[in-house]
């Protein structure tokens, strides 16, 4: 219906020799059959060897090729073209809210220094037992949509809340993170976490718009774990600290 | 300030309101033939009606105020100025606190004329 050809609209900044980004514009010949999106950008880096990238794993693992996909955020590799495809055209641009370095490459310092921020690993200062920490399955399983998370920023990089305060709120995948050791048996460090957490900013500059669901690859909900954040921030604290001592 | 506090006052804040709205709603509703300006008069000027009154022009101004200092903080950044341009994200500071004392100074006088025409 819209001819053989695939219309690439791509974003391109170069702060070498650009005064401003801009978006180029590419047609290929639409391949025979359904292709990832990082697929496309590798045809259209045999075309054009300047456009810049990143990518890795190319399954869906290391979360390095985040971008905006036609208006949502998403992984290029795990990405169809035919799941964005509108009219023959597809858009691709850096994650938003993130400064560029080049083309589709953000410096992520801002996300990682957040991730960084919420103390991303186990804290229990008493004696380890010979071989592990135990938990029940029970316990075992409050960590489950919690621990998947690749740190793609594709959640952070769609929330206003982050592109306007990225340096205060913490952002959906780090606090998806911050209650993934809130959640865990073992971490004994929850009051302490909690009063991390306990000003204005990090967590409560979540509005619950759910953009962050929207977009991750990994159909987690980091929302939903920003809930149970605010919830245990509004407990009695002796009730948290009971949880610790158990 | 926590930012459990906030939270707080911002929701309960909206709940008062609302029930005040309800409470004037329930009498307009449950009020038998035609309200005249006696009945309203005598409705509004009595001293639980004025007290309450009073209160929630408190509450409005203190769910006001969050609301706006929230955006402030979200849009009058350096950071979110400077997406305007930069000499207006140098001035973004100062931008801010103008905007946070013109509200705060007229959230005053509001409430002031309000409580001054409900007590007189």
């Amino acid at each position: 219906m819209f001819g053989n050809k695939l219309h690439v609209s791509l974003y391109r900044y170069n702060p070498e020799e650009d005064q401003f980004p801009y978006m180029k514009k590419y047609t290929i010949d639409k391949p025979d059959r359904d292709i990832m999106v990082l697929d496309l950008l590798h045809l259209l880096k045999e075309e054009d060897q300047s456009i810049s990238y990143r990518r890795s794993c190319r399954e869906g693992v290391c979360g390095s090729d985040g971008m905006n996909i036609n208006g949502k955020n998403g992984l290029a590799c795990i990405t169809p073209i035919s799941s964005v495809l509108k009219k023959n055209k597809i858009e691709l641009r850096p994650l938003p809210g993130l400064p560029v370095i080049r083309d589709l490459v953000v410096d992520m310092t801002e996300f990682y220094a957040q991730y960084e921020k919420i103390k991303p690993f186990l804290q229990n200062e008493t004696t380890a037992p010979e071989q592990e920490r135990l938990q029940s399955p029970e316990e075992r399983d409050k960590l489950d949509g919690l621990y998947e998370c690749i740190l793609c920023a594709c959640c952070s990089t769609s929330c206003p809340s982050f592109w306007w305060n990225p340096d205060k709120f913490v952002g959906p995948a780090a606090l998806l993170q911050a209650y993934r050791f809130l959640a865990d048996s073992r971490d004994l460090k929850t009051e302490e976490r909690l009063n991390d957490l306990s000003d204005p900013f990090s967590v409560y500059r979540c509005h619950g718009i759910m953009n962050c669901v929207n977009v991750c690859p990994k159909g987690l909900n980091p929302n939903k774990a920003i809930g149970e954040i605010k919830s245990m921030l509004h407990k009695n604290k002796k009730d948290i600290i009971a949880s610790d001592r158990i | 300030m926590k930012g459990s506090v906030i939270w707080n006052l911002q929701r309960y804040s909206s709940l008062i309101v609302l029930s005040y709205v309800v409470y004037v709603m329930i009498f307009i509703l449950s009020f038998e033939g035609e309200i005249g300006f006696f009945d309203w008069t005598k409705f509004f000027l009595s001293f639980q009606m004025r007290f309450l009154t009073s209160i929630v022009c408190v509450f409005i101004l203190i769910h006001a105020f969050i609301g706006l200092w929230t955006v402030g903080t979200d849009y009058l950044t350096k950071r979110t100025l400077g997406f305007l341009s930069n000499p207006l994200s140098a001035m973004a500071d100062l931008l801010r606190k103008a905007y946070l004392f013109l509200f705060v100074v007229l959230g005053l006088m509001y409430l002031t004329v309000i409580l001054y025409i409900i007590w007189t």
